[in-house]
């Protein structure tokens, strides 16, 4: 397998992302523990520059596969890079003041370009055991960054539940591309394709469903998302935000490749699997979301809930609905990243308990504007970004043609309505009601509020876009 | 173009009134000019387009927006729309004079009024479904915090309640839009006309939610409970828009995109929404008979006469159709006006509850007698706008449902019973409350929020042609796509 230097060009996102992570960790050496403002410029640029890097590849048109056709850089690839990258950089503007405060700045820095790298390497994976490791290396510095908060005991033991449950998903995922790879004899995608086109062995679903089980895990959809309320809640804010959205977005490119490029023979089985799943993940996520009094709790809920609806997508890649059921999946994640890390920054603001909102409009009405249009957005009524996601979803649904993806529609618009009182009481509060006497201690982070303020106006002008991110979309490269 | 500007000017106004810091005066000044705008721009379209509004180059648009799936920014006006484009304009002025009673945070109120005028604006103007259901929605949010934010101390349920009934219809209308489109290949409201090439039963499976979403916005009787609580709760100023305004998104859904796009689909459910709409007379009717609230019996009232478009629309013949889109805009001038002048009697009186009234023509002369005209037009009195729509709506509904049709005229008795009891009850008899013996009659700026409508009563009563006119050629056009006569 000879490094070409085409291949360079193709990982320039990676090897950006990784030379920084080295200069991060180094510079925070050598520039002292207290200077987290140097550390966290350097990450900023690095997030910049692999975004950028992304952006002209995908401008550009770069397609490739590399290395003996395990490693693909094609459209689809490097949107999910863009919107890795893209949280990453709000992520890391947002988290220098916190980061600085726990004198381990560099560390922290270095974990979240971690996870970037993982996750880009993920978003390109051919090969069954290549994108296992590539789920490793986003996975493994995602634990420690939830478990980073040592001044609260909820850090570490969110962190913990998330490592023991997160182990016990990869050993499951592992075992289900073991199977996978044993009936096959190949780890390479198109060789997966080819030995699955005939009858399915039950050793095949079996392996299929480890498989699915395992990235269920990952993606928190039910019934194996218990552990992502805890570790939301435990997590640094900005460790929440960001893995709420990156790894999320690029586990499910990669589940997407392997389904569409290495599992077509099987559509109606995953795709059944998945729909069902995808109605009880919904339910499950947003019936528990009600309940919540704790905002970040019930954002943890309300990202399970959004599993489920992009789960929804991946059931309707069947019939006519196979090319709008990939951009869905695209345009969900997009939208999805722009509105989820914005109303988990303004909880960094405002603060975790619901009764922190009230009278927010009254006392900072710029914020209270950016969480309501993040608030609107997660429910999905336009102009925001989460309606497209939404729309895009039903419209892959209705061309489906298949009868359980209509149950599943249906459950997604039933679970819109089941989601506007948790989101709008959020709403509620901070319009409607008067401010708590005495006042709430707010702190104030002028990263944490360009974070939030430039979300929301991405959030909104969303709308603008759409039209080139359909377009953008609609030659995904997959297929 | 021009109706794209008329759309976004109040969008644009949103942002400027809540950038401007200046004093109360300041504000409703600039509110006041920013509202003028729309209306002056749909004058001139009444005037310099009105004989020919659907082949006026320069009122309509279409870019490309979603090539793929044939999605659009697609605008334009035709008969259908074109009367309550323009009442949205002027009830949202009426509604910037009216905001008297609006004292807190004034700006944050207009910038509201306004982005939902957008919003309503758009609606009536839209020939996309996507675009349709973006600006159908554009109202929600602006609504649910004029009524939660200014509304009375029950303001916060009610409004709550309004946001997740509309939004559960919106949300089901939207999913049949989607597929309406994926199906038909396009979402062109005008391409789509007469079933897109669509077999019936797939024109029946997508139109049931969309008539649900539809009927919950008028709304129709059974899907009607979150209404009240929000009329009577919300601020008189946002009583005009929402009972003048916001139920015709419904109707106007229903006669210029459910029965054109969807005719197969739609017939096996005409009978049912005729059925409805005498639900809605008579329940409004008889309800609004027991009130002891004034505002609450004109928000009965209201349903009650929102019934007339429903009857009129399943109608689906030339005389019903026309009858029910005039009424979708008489309904909004009289309805808007009465809440008016009981904002202003409640103001005056420190009460609603119409027991405690009494007596308040002697005191009130103007504003009581404008209560009576706007009574006796809602009454259905022949020369006052509702007569010509009502009389139109029933006999095109009982030409084609003959029982629904004659029950509908039912309600035209009932409504007068209501009407004349309560003006006997809170106009005449001796001033039962010594308090009251003080009392002004309506203030000019009170007074400026009425007139214009009281004069529209009378001009429409007496020349309906005027706007029957500029409608009839896309109703003929609707009926000759959908195959009706």
């Amino acid at each position: 397998m000879p490094v070409t230097g085409e291949a360079i060009v193709g990982l320039l996102p990676e090897i950006i992302a990784t030379v920084f992570l080295f200069v991060v960790l180094l510079g925070g050496v050598f520039a002292g523990e207290r200077n987290s403002g140097l550390v966290g410029a350097l990450a900023t640029l690095g997030a910049l520059a692999t975004f950028a890097s992304a952006a002209v590849l995908l401008a550009v048109g770069f397609e490739g596969t590399f290395f003996g056709d395990s490693y693909a850089v094609d459209n689809f690839s490097l949107f999910f890079k863009l919107i890795v990258s893209g949280t990453a950089f709000f992520t890391v503007i947002a988290a220098t003041r916190w980061a600085g405060t726990t004198g381990d700045a560099p560390e922290y820095m270095t974990l979240i370009l971690s996870v970037v790298v993982g996750a880009m390497l993920l978003a390109s994976m051919r090969d069954l055991f290549g994108l296992f490791l590539a789920l490793e290396i986003a996975t493994i510095p995602s634990y420690a960054m939830v478990a980073f908060d040592r001044s609260r005991r909820e850090s570490a033991e969110g962190g913990m539940k998330y490592l023991v449950t997160g182990v016990i998903a990869s050993s499951v995922l592992l075992y289900g591309l073991v199977l996978i790879y044993g009936v096959t004899g190949s780890a390479n995608l198109t060789q997966v394709a080819e030995a699955f086109s005939g009858e399915l062995t039950p050793v095949g679903l079996v392996g299929i469903g480890l498989m699915l089980s395992g990235f269920a895990f990952k993606l928190s959809a039910a019934p194996f998302h218990f552990w992502t309320p805890d570790a939301y809640q435990g997590a640094p804010t900005s460790a929440a935000a960001f893995l709420s959205v990156a790894p999320k977005a690029a586990t499910f490119a990669v589940l997407l490749r392997i389904l569409v490029e290495g599992l077509p023979g099987a559509t109606t089985t995953w795709a059944s699997i998945l729909a069902v799943i995808a109605i009880i993940t919904m339910f499950v996520g947003n019936l528990s979301a009600l309940r919540q009094r704790n905002v970040r709790r019930m954002l943890a809920f309300s990202s399970v809930a959004h599993s489920g609806y992009i789960l929804v997508a991946f059931a309707a890649i069947q019939g006519g609905g196979q090319q709008t059921g990939i951009q869905a999946v695209l345009i969900y994640s997009a939208a999805y990243a722009v509105m989820n890390l914005g109303a988990f920054f303004a909880i960094d603001l405002v603060g975790e308990d619901a009764k922190s909102f009230n009278g927010l409009f009254k006392t900072q009405p710029a914020l209270a504007l950016c969480m309501g249009v993040f608030m609107a957005a997660l429910v999905g009524i336009p102009p925001f970004s989460g309606f497209f996601g939404k729309a895009w979803v039903i419209l892959a649904g209705a061309q489906s043609g298949s009868i359980l993806v209509y149950a599943a529609v249906g459950a997604l618009v039933i679970n819109s309505v089941i989601s506007l009182p948790y989101y709008f009481g959020i709403v509620r509060n901070m319009f409607l009601e008067e401010p708590v006497s005495g006042g709430v201690a707010r702190k104030d982070d002028g990263g944490v509020r360009f974070s939030v303020y430039a979300l929301a106006i991405l959030t909104t002008v969303f709308i603008l876009f759409f039209g080139l991110l359909v377009t953008l979309t609609g030659a995904s490269g997959l297929l | 173009m021009i109706t794209t500007i008329t759309i976004f000017i109040p969008l644009l106004g949103a942002i400027l009134i809540s950038l401007l810091r200046g004093d109360e005066r300041t504000t409703r000044y600039a509110a006041l000019g920013i509202a003028a705008v729309p209306l002056l721009l749909a004058t001139y379209i009444y005037f310099a387009h009105g004989g020919n509004l659907s082949g006026a180059a320069n009122l309509s648009q279409d870019l490309t927006w979603i090539a793929p799936l044939d999605i659009g920014y697609r605008v334009g006006l035709d008969g259908l729309g074109f009367g309550m484009f323009f009442l949205t304009a002027l009830l949202t002025l009426i509604a910037v004079v009216a905001s008297w009673d609006i004292r807190e945070r004034l700006s944050t109120y207009f910038a509201l009024l306004f982005v939902a005028q957008t919003g309503m604006l758009g609606v009536f103007a839209s020939n996309d479904l996507v675009l349709f259901y973006i600006f159908f929605e554009l109202t929600l949010i602006p609504m649910y915090l004029l009524v939660g934010i200014w509304g009375d101390e029950n303001r916060r349920p009610a409004a709550i309640k309004f946001f997740i009934y509309t939004f559960l219809g919106s949300t089901a209308m939207l999913a049949g839009f989607l597929a309406l489109g994926v199906l038909g290949g396009t979402f062109s409201i005008p391409e789509l006309q007469g079933g897109g090439g669509l077999g019936t039963t797939a024109q029946i499976a997508i139109a049931a939610p969309i008539l649900f979403g539809l009927l919950v916005k008028v709304p129709a009787v059974p899907l009607h409970n979150w209404l009240l609580d929000v009329y009577v709760s919300s601020p008189i100023s946002t009583n005009v828009v929402l009972s003048g305004i916001m139920p015709k998104l419904g109707t106007f859904g229903i006669i210029s995109i459910a029965i054109p796009l969807l005719p197969a689909g739609v017939a096996p459910f005409l009978p049912w929404i005729a059925a409805l709409g005498v639900v809605n007379i008579i329940y409004g009717a008889f309800v609004a008979f027991l009130q002891p609230d004034l505002k609450a019996l004109i928000a009965y009232s209201s349903i009650g006469t929102l019934g007339f478009i429903l009857v009129g629309a399943a109608a689906t013949n030339a005389v019903g159709y026309n009858g029910a889109v005039l009424q979708q805009v008489t309904h909004g001038i009289y309805s808007a006006m009465l809440f008016v002048i009981v904002g202003i009697i409640a103001a005056k009186t420190g009460t609603r509850q119409i027991a405690e009234l009494g007596g308040l023509a002697a005191r009130m002369p103007w504003a009581t007698g404008f209560l009576a005209l706007g009574a006796m037009a809602a009454m259905g009195l022949p020369f006052l706008a509702v007569f010509a729509s009502e009389f139109m709506s029933i006999m095109g509904g009982y030409e084609a449902f003959p029982v629904q049709g004659a029950l509908a005229a039912l309600g035209i008795i009932l409504s007068a019973m209501y009407f004349l009891y309560m003006l006997a009850r809170v106009m005449f008899g001796p001033i039962t409350n010594p308090a009251y013996e003080s009392i002004t009659d309506a203030n000019p700026v009170e007074m400026a929020a009425i007139t214009p409508l009281a004069a529209l009563l009378l001009i429409l009563g007496i020349f309906p042609a005027l706007l029957i006119g500029i409608q009839r050629p896309a109703v003929e056009a609707v009926l000759a796509a959908i195959g009706g006569g």
